[in-house]
C-alpha cells in the first residue's frame, strides 16, 4: 500500500479518518459494536436512529427477509426493523463514550422525532452527548408510528420545519437522510438546505417487497401472518443509490456535502459512490452480509486504486465522472459500433446465440459442427447482450465502425 | 454408499452450467436423459420439471446418475470444460432423484395414455435388468400392457446382484420399480423362461411382441472350476452371495485371508473392495496389463488403492495351485510385458481387443501367489444353453442374440433384443438406451400391425422405415 494516499475527508466541517461510515442500522446499534467496527477500521458512524421515550418502539419479528439470486445469497435484503429499541439514556451514554474513548473517529447521532418537540429535545440531548453530526432521519420507509419516517420525507414543509427546529437548538452540523421513495430527490434535499441542513445523506431503503410465500400468500418478511412493503437495501439497490446521489450531487443550488449509500460491499461501490458526488459512504447491509471486517478490503483497495492513478486525496475523487454524466439527449447517435467476438477464447456454449436471436438483432448463426456462432455485423445492434451472458470475459466487446458503415434494417414480414 | 448433493450444493454447481444451446452433453447421454434441459429446469426453479424430465427419459436416472462413467458420457461433452471443469452432472441427476423421495413427487401418479387399443396389446419383457425395465417403463408410457418375467426372486438384474451396496444404495431401485408400479407394468419375479423355445411361446400365448433383454450372467473362468469349490467365485457369484447379505458365508473365505481378485474392470473393484470389507488381511488385484489400460473407472481405481487393495501388475494368472487335499493355496503367475496395440475388432468379444497395448507372456517369469481365496472377475458370457430359450432367433457364436442395434429387432417377428445379451458387456446406461430404443421400434411395429392388419408381410426392410 502507497503511503502517499491520504483518506481522510472533511465532510461538513468534520474531519474523518477515511470516507467509511456505519450507517443507521443494527451495525450500530450501541458503543460495544461500533467500538469494535472502528477497531476495524471504520472512520465513523451513524449511530443507529434514537427516539424519545415517549412512544415505546416495537419490533415486529421476524424483522428481515433475504433475498436470493439463484445460489447467490442477499443480492438485497427486506427488512421491517424499526428505530432503536433500547432507551435514550443509555444510547446516549454510549455516545459519550464512544467519543471519549475513540476521540478521532466521528459519531453521528441519527434521530427521528414524532413530533416538532421530539426533533428539539433529540437534537438537544445528542448535541450534548457529544455527536459529532446529527443525522436527521426523514426517510425510513417502514415505520410502525404514524407521521414519521419517510411519511415526513415526502411532505417538503415538514423536512423543512423539523430541520429548522433542530438548527433552533444546536451548533452540531446537521444532515437530512432522504428518502429515494419520491420523484425528485432534490426537492426535500432544498427543503433541508432552507430548514438549516449543512449535509445530504442518501438512499434510506427503497420501498420494496421482496417476495410472496407461495403456500401461506404472506409477502416477505413473514410476521405472524402478515407482510408490509418495506425497505429493501443490498446490491440490488446500488443503481438506484447512485442515481440518487448523482442527482443531488449535480444539483448546484444547494450545493451541500453528500454521505452515499445503497449496496456498497467493496471498494469499488464505494468509490463508484465517490466518483458521482459523494463525500463519505455508509454501509448495512454489506456488513449484515460479512461482517465489519470488508472496512479492511475498502481501505487497502481504495489505496491501491488512488496510488495507481496517482490521486493523493480522496476529494479529487468526488463527483470526478458528473462531467460525464448526461441527459440521453446528448449523446452523438452518428457514431456507432458493433459487438466484436474473438473467438480464440470461445468455449461454445451458444448462448450468445440464443439471445440474440431470441432478443437482440438476430445477427447470429449458429455453426452446430464447430458449436461456433458467426456474426452477421451488419445485423449487429451493438445492444451487447451477448456479452452480458458470455461466461468468457472479454470475448465479446464493443467496436466503433467507420461512419460510412450502415446497419442492416429489420427483415420485414408481410 | 457416499452422500449426494444437498440442494445448495445441487444449485451451486447448476448455477455453473452455461445452458448451452444444443447442449452438448445431452447428445453424450446414450439414454438421451437430457442433462440439458433438466439442468436449466432446475436453475429456473422448475424442480420438479427437473426430475420429470429425467424420469421420462431414464426410468432408471437415478441409478444412472450413481453408476454412469459420466467423465466419459455427458461431462466429456461438457462446455464448462473450455473455462474451469465440467458440470458434476451425474451428481446433480442424483440430486433430483433423491430429492424426489424427500418431497414424494412422482413423475408417473397418472397414466400417460390411456388408449383402448394400446392396452389391448401385451407385451412380455424377459430380464427385469436395466433393459427389460427401461423398454418397459417405455411401453407402459404409451399405454401397452407390460409383463416383465423374471427368473431370479427380485427384479433389477445387476442393479441387485451384481454392484455392491456401498456403490449403490438399493432405495434408488426400490423407488425406480415404484415408478415402474406405477404405470401398470406387471413384475413376475421366479419366471425363469428357459425352457425349450419358451419365448416364441409366449407369442402364441398372445403376446404381441416379446424383448429379450437377459443379460449376460455365466462368469467366463480362468479354468474350468468345479461350481462347488469353497474358495474360488466367479464375480457374478460372489457379489450375489454379498447384496443377499450372507456375509457369514463370505466372511468364512475372507476374514484374516488372502484373497485373490482376477480382472481390471469395475467388476473387479468391487469384488476386492467387498473382500477387503469382509475383513480380508490383504487382497491382491492380479491384472495382466498395466495401471492406465484396467477398463475400470479412474475414481474406482484409486478408490480401491486407497483403500489398500494391492495391485499385481503385468501379471497373467495361467492356474490354480492346490494342497493335496485338493484345497486352493495359490495362483500361479507369469510376468507380462506389454507389445503394441492389439486390433479393435475380430475375435470373440470376449477376446476382443480395444486398441490397448497387448500383453506377451515373459518366459521363464513364472511365480506362485500365495492365497486362499480367488474371486474371477474377468467377464461375463451367455448361458451356453440360452440359445434354446428362444431357438428361433439368431444368435452368434458366443450366443449373443443377433439384433439390429438401431432399432433392437432380432430376424424373428415379434421379438426383439437389447442391453448385454446383443452387445456384449456394457454399461447400465447403454442398456437403458437399448430398452427405449427397442420399446420405439415395438410401439412402431405394432402401430402399423394395427393400421394395416391383413396382408401385412413381415421384412425387416420395410421395418426399418
Amino acid at each position: 500500500m502507497s503511503k502517499k494516499v491520504d483518506l481522510s475527508v472533511n465532510y461538513c466541517g468534520v474531519q474523518f479518518l477515511n470516507p467509511f461510515m456505519l450507517s443507521s442500522s443494527p451495525v450500530s446499534n450501541c458503543a460495544e459494536m461500533v467500538a469494535r467496527s472502528f477497531e476495524t477500521g471504520w472512520a465513523g458512524v451513524s449511530y443507529k436512529t434514537l427516539v424519545t421515550d415517549k412512544i415505546p418502539i416495537f419490533h415486529p419479528s421476524p424483522r428481515m427477509h433475504g433475498y436470493n439470486y439463484g445460489d447467490k445469497r442477499l443480492v438485497g435484503l427486506q427488512n421491517v426493523e424499526q428505530t432503536t429499541d433500547r432507551g435514550l439514556k443509555p444510547n446516549l451514554r454510549d455516545i459519550t463514550w464512544l467519543k471519549k474513548k475513540y476521540p478521532k473517529h466521528i459519531v453521528m447521532a441519527s434521530i427521528m422525532g414524532f413530533c416538532n418537540q421530539d426533533w428539539a429535545d433529540l437534537s438537544k440531548a445528542v448535541s450534548d452527548a457529544g455527536a459529532d453530526l446529527i443525522e436527521l432521519n426523514f426517510s425510513c420507509p417502514h415505520m410502525t408510528v404514524e407521521g414519521s419516517g419517510a411519511k415526513v420525507g415526502q411532505v417538503h414543509d415538514l423536512v423543512q420545519k423539523f430541520t429548522e427546529t433542530a438548527r433552533s437548538v444546536t451548533r452540531v452540523p446537521l444532515v437530512a437522510k432522504m428518502t429515494p421513495n419520491i420523484s425528485d430527490i432534490n426537492e426535500p434535499a432544498m427543503a433541508a438546505k432552507r430548514g438549516g441542513a449543512k449535509g445530504l445523506s442518501a438512499i434510506n431503503t427503497v420501498a420494496g417487497l421482496s417476495e410472496v410465500g407461495l403456500d401461506d400468500f404472506v409477502p416477505r418478511p413473514n410476521v405472524f401472518g402478515k407482510g408490509a412493503i418495506s425497505g429493501y437495501s443490498g446490491p440490488a439497490v446500488k443503481p438506484v443509490g447512485l442515481r440518487c446521489v448523482a442527482q443531488m450531487a449535480q444539483n448546484k443550488e444547494h450545493g451541500l456535502p453528500i454521505s452515499g449509500m445503497g449496496g456498497i460491499e467493496t471498494w469499488v461501490d464505494a468509490l463508484e459512490y465517490l466518483l458521482v458526488g459523494a463525500t463519505t459512504v455508509q454501509v448495512t447491509t454489506g456488513i449484515i452480509h460479512y461482517g465489519y471486517r470488508i472496512v479492511e478490503d475498502m481501505i487497502e483497495g481504495l489505496s491501491d486504486y488512488m496510488a495507481s492513478k496517482k490521486i493523493t486525496r480522496v476529494k479529487d475523487l468526488v463527483g470526478k465522472a458528473l462531467p460525464r454524466l448526461h441527459e440521453t439527449g446528448d449523446f452523438d447517435v452518428k457514431r456507432q459500433g458493433i459487438a466484436k467476438y474473438d473467438f480464440d477464447k470461445c468455449v461454445g456454449c451458444g448462448q450468445c446465440y440464443i439471445v440474440c436471436r431470441d432478443a437482440g438483432g438476430s445477427a447470429l448463426e449458429w455453426d452446430n459442427g464447430a458449436r461456433r456462432p458467426i456474426h452477421d455485423k451488419d445485423k449487429c445492434l451493438s445492444c451487447m447482450v451477448c456479452s452480458f451472458v458470455c461466461p468468457v470475459s472479454g470475448l465479446i466487446n464493443f467496436k466503433e465502425m467507420p461512419k460510412t458503415w450502415k446497419r442492416k434494417e429489420t427483415l420485414t414480414l408481410g | 454408499m457416499d452422500d449426494g448433493f444437498s440442494y445448495d450444493q445441487a444449485l451451486m454447481e447448476a448455477e455453473r452450467c452455461l445452458l448451452c444451446h444444443e447442449p452438448p452433453c445431452s447428445k453424450g447421454c446414450p439414454a438421451k436423459t437430457d442433462p440439458g434441459t433438466f439442468i436449466r429446469k432446475f436453475r429456473m426453479r422448475n424442480v420438479t420439471g427437473a426430475i420429470r424430465t429425467i424420469k421420462e427419459n431414464n426410468i432408471l436416472g437415478g441409478a444412472c446418475g450413481v453408476l454412469c462413467p459420466t467423465c466419459r458420457l455427458c461431462e466429456k461433452e461438457c462446455s464448462a470444460t473450455g473455462i474451469d471443469k465440467p458440470i458434476r452432472i451425474g451428481k446433480i441427476q442424483r440430486f433430483l432423484i433423491e430429492h424426489s423421495w424427500q418431497v414424494g413427487f412422482k413423475t408417473f401418479d397418472n397414466p400417460m395414455s390411456t388408449d383402448p387399443g394400446r392396452q389391448a396389446e401385451k407385451i412380455a419383457i424377459i430380464g427385469a435388468g436395466p433393459a427389460g425395465l427401461s423398454c418397459a417403463a417405455e411401453l407402459a408410457k404409451s399405454g401397452y400392457s407390460v409383463t416383465i418375467f423374471e427368473e431370479r426372486e427380485e427384479a433389477g438384474g445387476v442393479l441387485r446382484y451384481g454392484v455392491p451396496s456401498f456403490r449403490f444404495s438399493r432405495s434408488f431401485l426400490k423407488n425406480d420399480l415404484r415408478d415402474l408400479e406405477d404405470l401398470g407394468v406387471k413384475i413376475k419375479c421366479s419366471s425363469a423362461i428357459q425352457k425349450k423355445g419358451d419365448v416364441e411361446k409366449l407369442l402364441e400365448q398372445g403376446f404381441n411382441a416379446v424383448f429379450i433383454g437377459v443379460g449376460l450372467w455365466a462368469p467366463i473362468s480362468l479354468k474350468k472350476v468345479p461350481e462347488d469349490d469353497s474358495n474360488i467365485f466367479s464375480s457374478v457369484r460372489f457379489l450375489e452371495t454379498f447384496r443377499q447379505e450372507k456375509f457369514k458365508e463370505l466372511e468364512k473365505v475372507c476374514r484374516g485371508k488372502i484373497v485373490a481378485v482376477i480382472g481390471g474392470g469395475s467388476v473387479a473393484m468391487d469384488c476386492a473392495r467387498v473382500a477387503l470389507k469382509l475383513g480380508a488381511k490383504d487382497v491382491n488385484l492380479i491384472y495382466r496389463r498395466s495401471y492406465s489400460q484396467m477398463p475400470a473407472e479412474p475414481d474406482e481405481k484409486i478408490e480401491a488403492l486407497e483403500e489398500g487393495i494391492h495391485f499385481i501388475l503385468l501379471n497373467q494368472p495361467t492356474d490354480y495351485c492346490r494342497d493335496s487335499k485338493g484345497k486352493l493355496k495359490g495362483i500361479n503367475l507369469i510376468r507380462t510385458r506389454l507389445a503394441g496395440a492389439d486390433s479393435k475388432s475380430g475375435g470373440s468379444a470376449a477376446a476382443r481387443g480395444s486398441g490397448r497395448r497387448k500383453p506377451v507372456e515373459i518366459p521363464g517369469s513364472e511365480w506362485v501367489m500365495e492365497c486362499d481365496t480367488a474371486i474371477e472377475a474377468i467377464g461375463n458370457k451367455a448361458a451356453a444353453d440360452s440359445g434354446d430359450w428362444y431357438p428361433s432367433v439368431s444368435v452368434n457364436s458366443e450366443m449373443l442374440v443377433q439384433a439390429d442395434k438401431e432399432t433392437g429387432q432380432t430376424n424373428m417377428e415379434g421379438i426383439f433384443a437389447g442391453g448385454d445379451i446383443v452387445r456384449g458387456p456394457g454399461t447400465v446406461v447403454q442398456a437403458v438406451a437399448d430398452g427405449k430404443t427397442a420399446a420405439k421400434s415395438i410401439i412402431g411395429w405394432l402401430e402399423k400391425k394395427r393400421l394395416k392388419p391383413a396382408g401385412y408381410v413381415s421384412s425387416r426392410k420395410e421395418k426399418k422405415v
